[in-house]
């Protein structure tokens, strides 16, 4: 069991408050992505709910339980943080073992536990040799099993994969959606990078400045990003937006329209503008834009190959279903 | 770079240095290895006859050698335990967040400044001193009689006046060593379930073995030749109990004016403190490796 309410909890160092009161449902066995930008209170809170950092004010709620005040080790969680903090004096088999030990637990018993975890992760042959003779995904993954073999109630990532390589990433991604799908325990992953929380999530939390922007599955946040913030930050590439004029004739202060939905015509599209640099992924072409008079660049994705090269003429039409309209705050106009 | 000229032109360049660096330290040894075989007394002056091993016989043959050799390894290991356990305390201590935190580092490091002579004479009088130390009117405030710890106890008192002056650089290496361990390892520990004492003692004591290491090795250096701290306070006394082996050496060739011997006990010395390092450095030195 694993679902953690947080029910107006603040958290301020000093005179500042990084996280105005906020409320949050995690349901058991949900997989929840914290997104936003550096600085906007994702790492706070998820070290609040760890136990790490005390709350200034609220509650945080465990299966029902008020776990506010409880020190970390009881509330039954396990953390899998960005350095990995190993401990680096110990093989990889103490590393995993070692919650098990303070734990109190038979010897046996942990060597099951680590071998059953070492199974899963890969980690069979590496079980005697230091953190430090490891590569980074491997190190990793002895983080995982050493939050694994606890059996917590839930998990929480602290931007995990950032000190990966690409090719690596990827490859956790899919490991870590993987015990997911396998363990069906609550997972909270902490990432400032958006396609890591499309790809992973059951559930988006977009945070800006510690306040919850909006909170929905990634198709959701996708379609109908509910203000500006959300718009620009969910996407790749980033949505178009577009002030002006043009905005304008579709009733709105803002419009936003997403580089996927624009279309290429041959003569007599809504917007023209000049090719400026393209980018050739072979499956699809990021085509930046300049001189339509909307905003300085307009990123426009051609599937395929176009013929267009630096300094020719474009002609755009958006899709109309797909044009996102949103008011002087920023606010999503239906 | 390093063609054959820039090699020949970098070997002449730092010559001086060499030169200056062997002279100054294999002439002394020379002349005390060569006076360690001669029978040489300025009471006696005339002629030095040469005599072998005489010296070296008698030396070692000394009662005072044997209680000297002991001597120095209490010192040794006494104010090495004292300052690696309480520089350990000091540094979990200076650790913490506390007001005035820079005046507190240094007042702490303070101690180290003070030159063993005067040190060794501040406690001497104002604190051990059995009529008007601090220490004595502490015991009479309390109703007790005043201990003159410089003759009742005159190797302890010593190992606490050196460990009082090695204890600040004990706790400078090892703060810095605490200071540079990864918070995030901790908050693991933590999350682990691992209470403070665990955390102490799976976490931070491996983590400071290596800054232990360079503490002891250095200490050790220094503490097998601790003399000034002797000469003002104790003068080896009472009898031979608080005589070091560096003690030893100066009475022979300097309080007894026998040159010889007492160049012979410094050979010994030499030696003694060799076997020391290669021990050291065989039971602690893995420690020091990447």
């Amino acid at each position: 069991m694993g679902r953690i309410t947080l029910d107006k909890v603040t958290k301020s160092f000093g005179e500042v408050q990084v996280i105005p009161p906020l409320d949050l449902t995690i349901e058991d066995g949900e997989f929840v992505v914290f997104v936003g930008p550096s600085g906007c209170g994702k790492s706070t809170l998820l070290r609040l709910i760890a136990g790490l950092e005390d709350v200034t004010s609220g509650e945080i709620r465990i299966d029902g339980r008020n776990a506010t005040e409880t020190p970390p080790a009881r509330r039954g969680l396990a953390m899998v943080f960005q350095s990995y903090a190993l401990y680096p004096h110990m093989s990889v088999r103490k590393n995993i073992a070692f919650p098990l030990r303070m734990a109190g637990l038979e010897k046996a018993e942990q060597d099951r536990r680590v071998v059953e975890a070492a199974k899963v992760l890969n980690l069979t042959d590496y079980l005697d040799r230091r953190p430090g003779q490891l590569s980074g995904g491997q190190r990793q993954r002895v983080a995982i099993g050493r939050a694994i073999v606890r059996e917590p109630a839930a998990f929480l990532f602290d931007e995990p994969l950032s000190n990966l390589d690409a090719a690596l990433r990827v490859g956790m991604r899919l490991e870590i959606s993987e015990l997911h799908e396998r363990l069906k325990t609550t997972m909270i992953y902490v990432t400032h990078d958006q396609v890591e929380a499309m790809t992973m999530a059951d559930k988006i939390v977009v945070l800006r400045a510690g306040n919850i922007e909006q909170v929905g599955s990634p198709l959701d946040l996708y379609h109908t990003p509910r203000n500006l913030f959300v718009a620009g930050f969910i996407g790749s590439p980033k949505m178009n937006l577009i002030n002006g004029n043009a905005a304008k004739q579709h009733g709105a202060s803002t419009i936003g329209v997403r580089p996927e939905h624009l279309r290429i015509v041959p003569e007599g599209g809504l917007w023209t503008g000049t090719v400026g640099v393209s980018e050739h992924l072979g499956s699809d072409t990021f085509l930046h834009v300049h001189d339509t008079g909307l905003a300085d660049v307009i990123t426009v994705r051609a599937e395929g190959e176009v013929g267009l090269r630096h300094g020719d003429t474009i002609h755009l039409t958006p899709r109309e279903d797909k044009v996102h309209r949103f008011d002087e705050q920023g606010g999503r106009v239906a | 770079m390093a063609t054959q000229h820039s090699r020949s032109a970098a070997r002449l360049m730092i010559s001086p240095a060499v030169i200056l660096l062997l002279g100054w330290m294999l002439i002394p040894l020379a002349l005390t290895l060569y006076f360690s075989f001669l029978r040489y007394n300025l009471l006696m002056p005339g002629t030095n006859p040469f005599v072998g091993l005489e010296n070296y016989s008698y030396f070692l043959s000394d009662p005072a050698f044997t209680a000297a050799m002991v001597n120095t390894l209490l010192l040794v290991g006494g104010v090495l335990v004292i300052t690696v356990v309480g520089g350990i305390l000091l540094a979990l201590l200076l650790d913490q967040d506390i007001w005035g935190q820079g005046v507190v580092r240094i007042l702490v490091i303070a101690p180290f400044f003070v030159m063993p002579t005067v040190s060794a004479l501040v406690w001497k009088n104002m604190f051990m001193n059995p009529v008007n130390g601090l220490f004595a009117h502490l015991a009479e405030f309390l109703g007790l009689s005043a201990f003159d710890f410089l003759s009742q106890a005159p190797l302890a008192s010593i190992i606490g006046i050196v460990s009082w002056q090695w204890l600040p650089f004990a706790t400078l290496i090892l703060l810095t060593a605490m200071q540079s361990l990864d918070s995030e390892q901790l908050e693991a520990a933590e999350m682990d379930g691992a209470g403070p004492l665990s955390r102490f003692w799976f976490i931070m004591l491996p983590h400071l073995a290596r800054a232990i290491t360079v503490v002891v090795l250095i200490q050790t250096i220094f503490l097998l030749s601790v003399f000034a701290e002797i000469l003002v306070t104790t003068n080896g006394g009472p009898g031979t109990a608080s005589t070091n082996l560096t003690y030893l050496v100066y009475a022979e060739s300097l309080l007894r004016f026998d040159v010889g011997t007492g160049s012979a006990g410094g050979v010994v010395a030499i030696i003694l403190a060799n076997i020391v390092a290669i021990f050291l450095m065989r039971m602690i030195g893995k420690n020091l490796d990447a």
